[in-house]
C-alpha cells in the first residue's frame, strides 16, 4: 500500500516538473495584421516547430488593423507586432516611439497587374490608364505613388479608381486597365481566372513589381523603445526565434504549408496532397540537413512547384503557390536586415503623398539591425 | 325621416363555425321626428341594431329601410353617436366637430363658421381649441353630439351616449339633448340600459329580449313635452318606468 | 392660449430653494457632459492612460479647429450627411409604403415575414461589403446601406401605427362616407404619426451607422473615411473629431425629428399634462 502511494507521489512530482517546465516558457502574443493566412507561415512554423519555445516563448497570434497593432505595441500592451515600415514612419511622426528590429519582407510586395498583351515596357506607358486600387491608404497606395514617381508621373496622370480589395473581379470585369495588387497573391488568382477564360479577352497576366524599381522598406517586427532599452535580451531572443522559423519556411515550404493547416481554416489539402506534401517535407528535411546553398534551396522550391503542378489542379494549389511566391519576397542572404536607403525611399514616398508634414522623422531611430543574427557590415 | 325594420335579423359567424344569432327577427317602425328608446338586457343586440341602421353592419335576413329606401351602407342623413365619444385625440374640439364637413369637402372658413355657431348651444364656446384629452367625459360627449348635429342629419342613432357618465352629468346632458332635439326636430333612436332615462326622453320605449333580441314590448310614453327633471318624481313617470321594468324582468325566467 | 381646467397653479415653486433645485434638475444632463469632459481632461493630464490612446482635450480641440479651417471636416461631414439624407429618404419612403401595404394586407405580411425578419436580424456590417460590390464604391452603396438600416424601424412602426388605428374611429369614418384617401389623410396618417415619428427618431440615429459602415467598407470620402484616414496617419485627435462630428450630425437629425414631433403632436404634449 505504501509503495502504491509512493508511486503516486512520484508521478505527481513528475507532472509538477513537467508543468513547471511549461511555465518556464514566457507567454507572449505577437500582433499581426490581416487574417490568418498562409503568408503568416513563419509564425505557424515558429509555434509548431518549436522555434519560439527554443528561445523561451509560448507565442499566441492575434490579427488586428495595422494602426491598432502599432499603437498597442507603442503603449506596451503587446511587446511584439508586425507592421509595414511606412506605418513606423507615420507613427513616429506622431510621437509613437516604436523601433523596427527585423525586416521580414525583403522585397516590397506591391505591384501593378495588367494584361500581358498591353505594352508597358516603359513606366511612362502608365499615363492615362485606369488603375484600380483598394483605396488611398496603406501599402498599395504607397506602392503606386512610388511607381508613378519613378515614372516621373503624378496621380493626375492616371485614372485612379478605388475598388476595395476586389482587384481580380474588378479587373476581369474590364472596369480597370490595371490594378495595384500584392504580387504574391492576386496575380495568381487573376491568372487562374484568365486561364479559365473568365477574364474577358485577357489570357496572360503580367506584373510590374514596385521592388524592381525602388527598394522600399516593407513588413517587419516592431517593439517599443522601452522594451528595446529595458530588456534587449528579450528582443534578441524573439528575433532569433523568428529568424530561425523564417529560415525553416524558406528551406522547407511543404513542411510550412502543413504547419499552417492547423492555423488557417481556409487552407485546403485533400488526402493525396497531404501525402505528397508530407513526403516532400521529409525529403526536403534530409536535403536541407546537407547544408546546401541558398541557390540550391531556391532551385528545390521551383522543383517542388513543378512536381505539384503536374499532379494537382490549380485551384487546390493556389495557397501553396501563394506561399512559394511569398517566400521569394522573404528570401535574402541576410534575413532581417534593412538599410537606410529603403527607409529614405519610403519617407520620400510618404512625403509625396502628403502624409508627412515635414521630413523631420529621424530615420536612424526608426530601425536597428543590432539583433540580426547574421553577419552585419 | 321614417325608419322601418322588416323581419330584420343579424347573425355573426361563430369562431367554431356555424352562426351565432345576435338580433331578431324583429319588425317595428319609427315615425318621422319620433324619439324611440330601445332597452333590454345586456347582449340583446341593441348595439347591433344601431350598427345595421347606420349601415356599418349588414342584415343577415330581412331589411332596414329609411324612408322606404333600403339601408345598405352609411347614409349622409343618418348620424351615429357611440357610448365612447370616439373623438380624434389629435384634433381640437373645433376640428373634431368640423370633421364631417371637412370630409364632405367644405372649405375651412365655411366649416369653422358653422361649427362656431353651434358651439354655444353645446356650451363648448370656451373650449374650441382644447384637445379631447383635456375635456371631461360630459364635455367630450357634447363634442360627439356636436359632430353628429353638424352634419344636419335627419336621423340620430345614439348608442348608449351617456352610458359612461356619472348620474348628474347624464341628467344634465339628457335635458340638453331634448333641448337640441326641439331645435332640430329629428328622428332619434337611442339605445340605453337606463330605464328612467329611456322613459324620460322617449316617445316610445321598445324592449328587446335576451339574445337574439326580439321585440317583447312597445310602450308609448304619453308624458307631455317639454319635459323637466321634476317629472322624474311624478306618478305617471314612475308607473311607466315600472311597466318597462316589469317587461324586462319577465324575461328573467 | 386657454389654460386647461384640470391644471392647478401651484405657487410653492416660487420659494428660492425649490427654484434652485428645479434649475439644477433641468441642467443636470449638461452637468453630466461637463463632468465627463473634466474626467477626460483629468485622465490625460495625469497621463493615467497614454496620450497615444486617449489624447488630451486640447489636442482634440486643436485638431477640430485645424480640420475646420482647412475645410476637411466640412467636406467629409457634408458627404456623410448627404448619404444619410438620401438614405433616409429612400429607406423611410420605402418603409412607409411597404409598412402601409403590409398593415392593410395581412396576407402580404404572412408572405414577407420570413424575409423581413431574416434581413432585420442580420447585422448590416456583415453584408455591407456585398452592398458595396453590388452598388459600387461610390455614394450609391452608402445610400443603400443607410436605406436598408433605416428601413426596418420605419416599416415596423408604420405597421404598428396603422394597425393601431382605433376600429371605432374607422367606423366613424365609414359612417361619414370617407373614401380611402380621406380615411388615410384624416384618420390613419394622424393616428399613426406618433409611432411613425418615434420610428423616425430611431432611424435617424441608425442612419449615421449605415453611412459610416458603408464608408468603412469602401473608402473615398465621408466621416467614416476620415476616421480610417486619420487612424492610418496615427492622428487620434482627428479620429475623435470625426467621431464626435458623427455624434453631432446624428443628434441634430434626432433633434430635428423631435422638433417636428413638438410641432405636430401638440395634442400629445397637452394630453400628458
Amino acid at each position: 500500500m505504501l509503495r502504491f502511494f509512493r508511486r503516486i507521489a512520484f508521478a505527481a512530482l513528475l507532472i509538477a516538473f513537467a508543468v513547471a517546465a511549461q511555465v518556464d516558457l514566457q507567454d507572449e502574443r505577437i500582433l499581426l495584421t490581416f487574417i490568418p493566412n498562409v503568408q503568416f507561415a513563419p509564425f505557424y512554423v515558429g509555434i509548431e516547430g518549436g522555434y519560439f519555445a527554443d528561445v523561451g516563448f509560448n507565442v499566441s497570434l492575434e490579427h488586428l488593423q495595422e494602426p491598432e497593432v502599432l499603437d498597442l505595441v507603442a503603449v506596451g500592451q503587446a511587446k511584439f507586432g508586425i507592421v509595414s515600415g511606412e506605418q513606423v514612419i507615420l507613427a513616429r511622426a506622431r510621437g509613437r516611439d516604436v523601433v523596427y528590429v527585423f525586416e521580414w519582407f525583403q522585397q516590397y510586395p506591391v505591384g501593378l497587374a495588367y494584361d500581358d498583351s498591353r505594352d508597358l515596357s516603359e513606366l511612362e506607358d502608365l499615363r492615362g490608364l485606369a488603375i484600380g486600387i483598394p483605396g488611398r491608404f496603406g501599402a498599395s497606395y504607397s506602392g503606386l505613388t512610388t511607381l508613378l514617381q519613378s515614372a516621373g508621373l503624378s496621380e493626375d496622370d492616371v485614372d485612379l479608381r478605388e475598388i476595395g480589395f476586389n482587384a481580380p473581379e474588378v479587373f476581369c470585369l474590364g472596369a480597370v486597365d490595371a490594378a495595384i495588387v500584392y504580387v504574391n497573391n492576386e496575380p495568381l488568382q487573376m491568372q487562374n481566372l484568365a486561364s479559365n477564360g473568365d477574364c474577358g479577352d485577357v489570357a496572360e497576366i503580367d506584373v510590374i513589381a514596385v521592388a524592381a524599381h525602388v527598394d522600399l522598406v516593407s513588413n517587419g517586427l516592431i517593439v517599443n523603445r522601452a522594451l528595446l532599452e529595458g530588456d534587449p535580451d528579450e528582443v534578441a531572443r524573439m528575433v532569433r526565434g523568428f529568424a530561425q522559423a523564417l529560415q525553416a519556411v524558406i528551406d522547407n515550404p511543404a513542411a510550412a504549408y502543413l504547419a499552417s493547416l492547423k492555423h488557417v481554416d481556409s487552407l485546403r489539402a485533400d488526402d493525396s496532397l497531404l501525402r505528397v506534401l508530407q513526403a516532400a517535407a521529409s525529403q526536403q528535411q534530409e536535403f536541407a540537413a546537407s547544408h546546401p546553398g541558398r541557390d540550391a534551396i531556391a532551385l528545390s522550391r521551383r522543383q517542388l512547384a513543378r512536381e505539384l503542378a503536374e499532379q494537382f489542379g490549380k485551384e487546390l494549389l493556389t495557397q501553396m503557390q501563394v506561399l512559394l511566391n511569398t517566400i521569394e519576397l522573404w528570401d535574402a542572404e541576410n534575413l532581417g536586415y534593412s538599410d537606410l536607403e529603403s527607409w529614405d525611399a519610403m519617407r520620400d514616398t510618404l512625403a509625396a503623398m502628403g502624409f508627412l508634414d515635414d521630413a523631420a522623422v529621424h530615420l536612424p531611430e526608426a530601425f536597428t539591425n543590432i539583433f540580426i543574427p547574421g553577419p552585419v557590415e | 325621416m321614417r325608419l322601418s325594420l322588416r323581419e330584420l335579423a343579424v347573425a355573426y359567424r361563430a369562431p367554431a363555425g356555424g352562426s351565432l344569432p345576435a338580433l331578431g327577427p324583429i319588425s317595428f317602425d319609427v315615425a318621422a321626428q319620433e324619439f324611440v328608446c330601445v332597452v333590454g338586457p345586456s347582449g340583446c343586440g341593441k348595439s347591433t341594431l344601431i350598427r345595421v341602421l347606420a349601415g356599418l353592419a349588414p342584415a343577415s335576413t330581412g331589411a332596414a329601410l329609411c324612408d322606404g329606401e333600403l339601408i345598405e351602407g352609411p347614409m349622409p342623413r343618418i348620424a351615429v353617436m357611440f357610448q365612447d365619444a370616439n373623438l380624434m385625440p389629435w384634433r381640437t374640439v373645433l376640428d373634431n366637430i368640423a370633421l364631417p364637413l371637412e370630409i364632405a369637402g367644405m372649405a375651412r372658413a365655411a366649416r369653422y363658421k358653422i361649427v362656431r355657431k353651434l358651439l354655444p348651444q353645446l356650451h363648448l364656446e370656451r373650449f374650441e381649441q382644447a384637445y379631447p384629452a383635456e375635456l371631461s367625459g360630459g364635455m367630450a360627449q357634447r363634442v360627439a353630439l356636436g359632430r353628429a348635429i353638424v352634419q344636419n342629419p335627419r336621423v340620430w342613432l345614439l348608442d348608449e351616449p351617456f352610458g359612461a357618465l356619472d348620474a348628474l352629468t347624464r341628467e344634465r346632458l339628457s335635458l340638453e339633448l331634448l333641448r337640441l332635439r326641439q331645435r332640430y326636430t329629428q328622428t332619434i333612436i337611442m339605445v340605453t340600459h337606463d330605464i328612467s332615462e329611456a322613459v324620460f326622453l322617449a316617445d316610445r320605449v321598445i324592449v328587446l329580449s335576451r339574445r337574439p333580441g326580439q321585440l317583447v314590448a312597445d310602450i308609448s310614453v304619453g308624458l307631455p313635452r317639454p319635459r323637466s327633471s321634476d317629472m322624474l318624481y311624478q306618478r305617471d313617470f314612475l308607473q311607466l318606468t315600472k311597466r318597462v321594468r316589469a317587461s324586462i324582468e319577465e324575461l328573467g325566467n | 392660449m386657454r389654460k386647461s381646467p384640470t391644471v392647478l397653479t401651484h405657487n410653492h415653486d416660487t420659494e428660492p430653494w425649490v427654484r434652485f433645485s428645479l434649475l439644477l434638475r433641468r441642467l443636470s444632463p449638461i452637468l453630466a457632459v461637463i463632468c465627463l469632459l473634466l474626467l477626460w481632461a483629468w485622465i490625460s493630464e495625469r497621463e493615467l492612460i497614454s496620450h497615444i490612446l486617449v489624447p488630451p482635450p486640447g489636442d482634440v480641440y486643436r485638431a477640430f479647429v485645424g480640420a475646420l479651417a482647412d475645410g476637411v471636416l466640412a467636406k467629409h461631414a457634408f458627404v456623410t450627411l448627404q448619404e444619410m439624407l438620401y438614405g433616409l429618404l429612400l429607406g423611410v419612403g420605402i418603409g412607409l409604403a411597404v409598412g402601409y401595404a403590409i398593415a392593410k394586407l395581412p396576407l402580404l405580411e404572412y408572405i414577407l415575414a420570413p424575409i423581413i425578419v431574416g434581413f432585420q436580424s442580420t447585422p448590416i456590417v456583415a453584408y455591407a461589403p456585398l452592398l458595396v460590390i453590388w452598388f459600387g464604391s461610390g455614394p450609391a452603396s452608402k445610400v443603400v446601406t443607410t436605406a436598408v438600416i433605416v428601413f426596418f424601424p420605419t416599416l415596423v412602426n408604420t405597421i404598428v401605427g396603422i394597425r393601431g388605428v382605433s376600429p371605432k374611429l374607422r367606423d366613424l369614418m365609414r359612417s361619414l362616407k370617407a373614401g380611402r384617401w380621406r380615411t388615410f389623410r384624416h384618420l390613419e396618417a394622424p393616428s399613426a404619426l406618433p409611432v411613425i415619428l418615434a420610428g423616425l427618431k430611431t432611424s435617424t440615429t441608425l442612419a449615421v451607422i449605415g453611412a459610416v459602415v458603408g464608408e468603412f467598407v469602401s473608402q473615398g470620402s465621408g466621416l467614416g473615411y476620415l476616421v480610417t484616414a486619420a487612424r492610418n496617419l496615427y492622428d487620434t485627435p482627428l479620429v475623435i473629431v470625426a467621431v464626435l462630428t458623427m455624434t453631432t450630425i446624428s443628434l441634430c437629425l434626432y433633434g430635428l425629428v423631435a422638433l417636428v414631433e413638438w410641432r405636430f403632436l401638440v395634442w400629445q404634449r397637452r394630453s400628458n399634462i
